[in-house]
């Protein structure tokens, strides 16, 4: 744990240096040309303009998406990119649900900012095949996106659905631009992804790369995160949880790739009311539900079993050092209430 | 020499000059044609070629008047009713027209009267004759029966009472011959003469504006013809915004040197009046198009034709000169994307009301409908308790349903233990529902595979995936066993 801590602070201090010498921050947490307005760069510093300093990371308050978790916002130091290219990648072509899930899940909170703008769903045919296409009634459902908002684009070729994705990473006029890929083509190289990230940065919004089934791959994304699905909680009733439910969606996220965070997992719970993320700490469920509520039922009490608390924290938890005590654990392990 | 088959037996429906020359004629057997001549050339008629050509002409002559109509298998009439000061007066026209022809190599006659008819018997029978007004009369009248457009029958029948020109056929008393030979010989004669009006349907819809340039020197480049539509389309907006209209669809027509014509419509989602606009959805449509255009030894005429135009509202910019109008810029670049990917390209969920999964959705190619801007309406409290509390919905669904193998459920009519899908097995771990949705009886015949009911359940496997399953008809219902598939996916 201490060598990891030196590690961490050594790299923080070579980066922090290296930004020294070139004069620049790093460029990960440059600020977006579009968020800085044109007038107040030209008027010079004395232009009033808050900058946000979270450790090494500076940039202007909104250039973050913030997830609402705290302990990712601060593993990314302070949300995702918003503009900007973020990869989600999916291991399997049957893990789409997830990862579309997820990356619904940011754009609902984006829309949550930028009301009645469109969402633009680009994918090939390929993706769409395989993995079924966006089905407008649960979109609403989920995530609160409404029909009209919606836009689809499905190119039967790579090539044309890259190009429709530059078309509108430009367009200041949409939400949000989804780009679903499957595989690792030739086509989708560094330039390729570079061109994306440019466009997005000068437009100011973000546009989130859906690889599926794809092997990580040097690209111009600042940030990778790898979704698989997570097991659900029962849901909750005011008789307590309901065994064999299917509760709200729940996802697995791991960065794979940040110029500021360390690779950390997390096991982040969409909750569609609200339309925000809660984390859920520790390993309240085992890998297999089963083991612990069982479909058979037998048991009085379901959620005692599945709110055990562990003796010791987790070994090999990257961020051990900001679990909360014991008794504090113990109430966010208590049943949840609904809303 | 072509022949075809006409009551059993292969005959000569065309032949060219040498073979004239060698006393061979129409309709003759193809036996005997090569019984008197082994060595002629025979080829067999194609129809349907014969007519790809006469439209890819009657294309070419658009360039003369927007009014083309096809007569019949070997003709087209032009309505060129106020465009020959165009060209320099009648002659002139005329001249242009049959050398432009000839130069592709086509042999070509032609009439121009005041009358249709007047101008097919001039076309067929007195070779390039320009027929001024109410000299209808004295062109037809030595002129023979055939002139008259009237069926072979009635022509012969004519012949036998000994009225031989169309002079003979005026000079005989109406009210025996329509008697005897029906109107249609009477309706022809005046529509020659000019006594009624003889509507020619042209193929095409006339577009209300249009601009075109005629080069002198041809052009082959795409960036040459971008610029020039560029031109045009400043053109036309002068005369759209004197209507105070926009375009919604656009054509734009290119005439090659050798004839060939090449028509590029697009559609806008709004009406657009904006050159720059217009030349960009132009440049898009181009570029899809790199492959299909053959621009050959040039295009000597570029068209730009509004096809449909819709009321513009202008828009007052604000202060600082910017129109924002977030609408405009996604209709844009729809159209940018529908103009090289194709009118699918851009999608747009539609809720339906209905029942089953599959058709409660339906995907429409993008429109500017009215978007909605304001919030949605908050449930009603009266409406029924299903739409207050929704039931679960996937957010991927699968085209089709696909089929999945169950080997065994827990209860006989519950979900399933475990399943295969694309090949991979999948234990499900926990499964709610069942959800039932009954067909639309009022759509599918009773006895149709989709008219069963579905059991659909929401299931998790053990890695934490949830999918949305359904048990196709009932166990012991029918001869036909239950089957499963796989619907969509949850997040």
């Amino acid at each position: 744990m201490a060598m990891t801590a030196v590690a961490r602070e050594t790299v923080f201090a070579l980066r922090r240096q290296i930004a020294k010498i070139e004069g620049t921050l790093p460029e990960r947490l440059q600020a977006p040309a579009a968020a800085a307005p044109d007038a107040r760069v030209d008027a010079g510093p004395s232009i009033d303009v808050t900058i946000v300093r979270r450790g090494v990371a500076a940039a202007l308050p909104d250039a973050f998406l913030p997830t609402g978790v705290e302990r990712l916002d601060a593993a990314l130091s302070g949300g995702l990119p918003k503009a900007a290219l973020s990869e989600i990648h999916g291991i399997e072509t049957r893990d789409a649900g997830a990862v579309a899930g997820f990356a619904l899940s940011l754009t609902s909170l984006i829309l949550k900012q930028t009301q009645g703008l469109p969402v633009l769903w680009i994918g090939t045919s390929e993706i769409f095949r395989e993995a079924g296409f966006p089905y407008a009634r649960g979109l609403h459902a989920s995530f609160g996106i409404e029909p009209e908002q919606l836009l689809f684009s499905e190119a039967p070729k790579l090539v044309d659905a890259l190009w429709v994705a530059e078309e509108a990473a430009r367009m200041t006029a949409l939400a949000a631009v989804i780009l679903e890929i499957r595989g690792n083509p030739q086509r989708l190289d560094l330039t390729a992804t570079r061109r994306l990230h440019a466009r997005a940065q000068s437009a100011g919004r973000p546009v989130f790369l859906l690889r599926q089934a794809a092997e990580p791959e040097p690209t111009a994304a600042p940030v990778r995160l790898i979704v698989a699905s997570a097991p659900a909680v029962p849901r909750d009733t005011i008789a307590g949880p309901l065994a064999g439910s299917i509760g709200r969606p729940a996802f697995t996220l791991t960065i794979g790739k940040s110029r500021t965070a360390l690779p950390g997992q997390f096991t982040l719970e969409w909750n569609p009311d609200e339309r925000a993320f809660d984390e859920r700490r520790g390993e309240e469920r085992a890998k297999n539900p089963v083991a612990v509520v069982s479909l058979s039922g037998g048991r009085k009490d379901p959620a005692a079993a599945s709110g055990a608390v562990l003796a010791f924290p987790p070994i090999g938890s990257p961020a051990a050092g900001d679990q909360p005590p014991q008794g504090q654990r113990a109430a966010h392990l208590g049943p949840r209430r609904a809303g | 020499m072509i022949s075809h088959r006409k009551g059993n037996a292969q005959r000569i429906s065309a032949l060219d000059e040498r073979a004239e020359a060698l006393h061979l004629k129409r309709d003759m057997g193809i036996a005997d044609a090569r019984a008197m001549h082994p060595s002629i050339d025979i080829v067999e008629a194609d129809p349907q070629a014969d007519r790809r050509l006469l439209e890819g002409l009657a294309d070419w002559c658009d360039r003369y008047t927007p009014l083309v109509a096809l007569d019949a298998t070997d003709g087209l009439f032009l309505d060129v009713t106020g465009c020959t000061h165009l060209f320099g007066g009648e002659r002139a026209m005329l001249d242009d027209i049959l050398s432009r022809f000839f130069h592709q190599g086509f042999d070509v006659r032609a009439g121009l009267a005041a009358t249709p008819g007047a101008a097919w018997a001039a076309a067929r029978f007195a070779s390039d004759r320009i027929v001024a007004g109410g000299e209808e009369e004295a062109l037809l009248a030595p002129l023979p029966l055939a002139a008259l457009r009237i069926e072979p029958a009635t022509r012969t029948s004519l012949e036998s009472v000994g009225l031989r020109t169309a002079g003979a056929v005026m000079a005989a008393p109406r009210a025996p011959l329509a008697r005897r030979f029906g109107a249609s010989l009477l309706l022809r004669l005046d529509q020659a003469l000019g006594r009624l009006d003889e509507a020619v349907s042209p193929r095409l819809p006339v577009a209300p504006l249009s601009v075109e340039r005629h080069l002198s020197e041809p052009v082959t480049l795409t960036e040459d013809i971008e610029r020039l539509v560029g031109m045009l389309a400043a053109a036309l907006k002068i005369d759209l915004e004197r209507r105070g209209e926009g375009a919604r669809m656009l054509a734009l027509l290119l005439f090659r040197v050798d004839g060939a014509v090449s028509r590029i419509a697009i559609g806008t989602s709004r009406p657009m009046r904006e050159p720059q606009l217009i030349q960009k959805l132009f440049h898009e449509r181009l570029a899809a198009l790199e492959q299909d255009i053959d621009a050959g030894y040039g295009f000597d005429l570029v068209r730009l034709s509004v096809l449909t135009a819709a009321a513009f509202d202008t828009q007052q910019a604000d202060l600082a000169g910017e129109v924002t109008d977030d609408g405009a810029d996604i209709a844009l670049f729809a159209d940018r994307i529908r103009a090289r990917l194709g009118d699918g390209a851009v999608l747009q969920p539609v809720t339906v009301e209905s029942h089953l999964p599959e058709r409660a959705v339906a995907t429409i190619p993008f429109t500017e409908a009215p978007r909605r801007t304001t919030p949605p309406k908050k449930p009603d409290r009266m409406q029924a308790p299903m739409t207050i509390f929704p039931p679960e919905r996937p957010i991927r669904l699968f085209r089709s349903p696909e089929p999945i193998e169950v080997p065994a459920t827990e209860m006989p009519e519950g979900p399933p233990l475990n399943f295969r899908w694309r090949r991979a097995l999948y234990r499900v771990m926990r499964a709610e529902g069942p959800e039932r949705i009954a067909a639309e009886w009022w759509r599918e015949a009773a006895s149709d595979e989709a008219a069963s009911t579905r059991d659909y359940y929401r299931i998790e496997d053990a890695d934490g995936r949830r999918y949305w399953l359904y048990r196709q008809g009932l166990y012991g219902g029918s001869q036909v066993p239950p089957r499963w598939f796989l619907h969509g996916v949850f997040a």
